[in-house]
């Protein structure tokens, strides 16, 4: 009989809330059967019971044992299942996998921060990271951009933000309306308002392919070296355990050995922007 | 640990009889135009040793077609696989390697590898694709199996390699008559070794070596790419029966169970994400990826090698698309 503990086997967990980010993003507050610990930028599997199962870096604090969000675009079929979920049913999670963000080679330095759409989730969940342990960064910035002001998720999350000391934010949205007092255009024009001392400084990129793509593009011309450019890679992660092969990115098992690369890292594997 | 006897093919046969009651005792049969593993039992026929090679890899032994990876069965019972070839014992290195790794490694197989019991054998007849010899295996069973076996006409040799082996083939020496291999078959075993090596030189002279086929797949273009999968159909049977390609799927069944079963980087939407993208969309990049895959990545994560040359993609293949013909058109093109 297997001896090791089963990796396959999800724990359960029940949905304790459900917030509604945008037309197209929910968040969802679980609360597993016992305590779960994960590192900020490792992902979990998401099982809805006998239907699928599919990865989500968490966006809640790393600190908080009792409980796991996830925020979740509706994008296939089963995160249209997850989004019918009602506060009280039961999911399955397993994990958590992979390598996360290296938050103490951040120490000392000013994090930059750029993040699109619903990649707002990993960053959110290390930014709480980053809070908890503020004094020890210079400064942390964050870029984050959206299509319509309407997109724009963690909104009373944003507004703390704003509050905490050494911490900026600034957002853009790609199509502005009168309600919109912030920047319009790509996210990567906010990359131009910014102060930083580019020597002493981490960037962390999280957001849609494309997104990623320009964002890295637009910090290697600002001067960043590929060793300082954190990238949190989207993949069909769909064992966690670098076994099954859907989430190949060239030598890289992204949910092993990644999904936080370095540019460095992964810039000479085919597809990186899918 | 070198120990070794030879026995009667009959005796060698009852006292497989005697293994079968608390054990699954699988043999190479020759069925109609194929040689596979079946089960021993009294009344099997057609049992043929030392023919290159099982339809089935070895891999199967241990990663089932598919299988429910929730419930943990009870199973004690030894498997006892004899006749297996040398390219799939070196394939274990790198199936060792996913499903053995320090972080998850994975219970279903790491059972399976303990109660099994491995009994390689030489190959002395080859089929026309084999050419373990190009990446640098024997034709014979060098590491890996627990014991392997030559039959030289009525005689069966029998070299033991591992305490798991001298435990089980210790109970032959102690009911049936046994002895020391005699000089003269041991011979014989040498020399057709020696033909088998030359037959497999002869035969892949112009095939390129495991590295420097890496480095041609890295160099190449698309076009060669273009033209070789014209005949594929993604139906993925160079995958499912590599003794190296263990690519699954998870499946998810009520109660939160899960089914894993084989599934190959040829079918389409292998690594399509939620959003639509999919970076294997078109076929000659799905079918460039396999090899991407086997020669220039594998090597670059892994200690181990990814294609031990046993030949069942090309022969399995209903495009009749022959890897080792890409292999030899990059070569030839790429000398002076």
């Amino acid at each position: 009989m297997p001896s090791d503990t089963n990796i396959y086997k999800p724990i359960k967990a029940k949905v304790e809330r459900v917030i509604d980010e945008s037309p197209l993003i929910k968040s969802f507050v679980l609360v597993p059967e016992h305590d779960f610990s994960f590192k900020t930028g490792e992902f979990i599997e998401l099982s809805i019971n006998g239907y699928g199962e599919a990865p989500f870096t968490p966006s809640s604090s790393p600190l908080d044992k009792k409980k796991i969000e996830v925020t979740v675009m509706k994008a296939g079929y089963v995160t249209e299942k997850i989004h019918a979920l009602k506060p009280g049913e039961v999911v399955g999670v397993r994990g958590p996998f992979g390598r996360g963000y290296p938050v103490d080679k951040f120490y000392g330095k000013e994090v930059v921060i750029l993040g699109g759409g619903c990649g707002f989730a990993p960053i959110r969940s290390l930014l709480y990271n980053l809070i908890a342990e503020k004094e020890k960064f210079e400064k942390v910035i964050l870029c984050y951009g959206s299509k319509t002001p309407e997109d724009c998720i963690y909104k009373p999350f944003v507004n703390e933000l704003r509050k905490v000391e050494r911490f900026e934010v600034y957002r853009s949205v790609d199509k502005a309306d009168g309600s919109w007092n912030e920047r319009e255009g790509v996210v990567t024009v906010l990359l131009d308002d910014i102060n930083m001392n580019i020597s002493n400084s981490v960037a962390i990129v999280c957001g849609p392919p494309v997104m990623m793509k320009y964002g890295t593009l637009k910090l290697l011309e600002m001067g960043y070296p590929e060793t300082d450019i954190y990238l949190s890679m989207e993949k069909n992660m769909s064992c966690g355990l670098g076994k099954c092969g859907h989430c190949m990115m060239g030598k890289y098992y992204v949910c092993k050995d990644g999904p936080v690369f370095t540019f460095d890292e992964i810039k000479d594997q085919p597809d990186i922007w899918l | 640990m070198q120990d070794s006897f030879q026995i009667k093919a009959e005796d060698w046969h009852s006292f497989l009889l005697d293994l079968s009651g608390d054990n699954t005792v699988y043999v190479p049969v020759k069925t109609f135009k194929n040689l596979d593993y079946k089960i021993f039992t009294k009344e099997i026929e057609n049992i043929v040793y030392n023919v290159a090679k099982p339809v089935t890899p070895l891999k199967n032994f241990f990663l089932p077609v598919k299988e429910n990876v929730f419930n943990e069965k009870k199973n004690n019972n030894k498997q006892i696989i004899i006749g297996i070839p040398s390219c799939d014992l070196k394939a274990l290195e790198i199936l060792d390697e996913i499903y053995l790794d320090n972080r998850y490694p994975d219970p279903f197989y790491k059972d399976r590898r303990k109660r099994s019991v491995l009994i390689g054998n030489d190959c002395f007849k080859i089929s026309d694709h084999c050419h373990c010899n190009s990446y640098g295996i024997e034709p014979y069973p060098v590491e890996h199996a627990d014991a392997s076996l030559s039959q030289i006409d009525n005689t069966i040799i029998v070299s033991i390699n591992t305490e798991k082996g001298k435990e089980l083939l210790n109970q032959a020496s102690a009911k049936y008559q046994v002895q020391e291999p005699q000089a003269e078959i041991l011979k014989i075993v040498q020399e057709r070794r020696n033909e088998i090596k030359k037959q497999l030189t002869v035969i892949n002279k112009t095939l390129p070596d495991y590295k420097t086929t890496g480095e041609l797949i890295k160099k190449s273009d698309d076009d060669i790419w273009i033209k070789h999968s014209r005949t594929c159909v993604s139906c993925g049977a160079c995958a499912v029966i590599c003794p190296t390609c263990t690519c699954f799927l998870l499946i998810d069944r009520p109660d939160f169970e899960k089914v894993r079963q084989v599934d190959a980087c040829q079918y389409p939407g292998f690594e399509r994400i939620a959003a639509g993208e999919d970076p294997l969309h078109k076929r000659f990049v799905r079918f460039r990826n396999r090899y991407l895959c086997k020669y220039v990545w594998k090597p670059e994560s892994f200690n181990s090698i990814a294609c031990t040359g046993c030949g069942r993609c090309i022969e399995s293949c209903i495009g009749n698309i022959s890897k080792n013909e890409i292999f030899i058109e990059m070569n030839t093109a790429a000398q002076p």
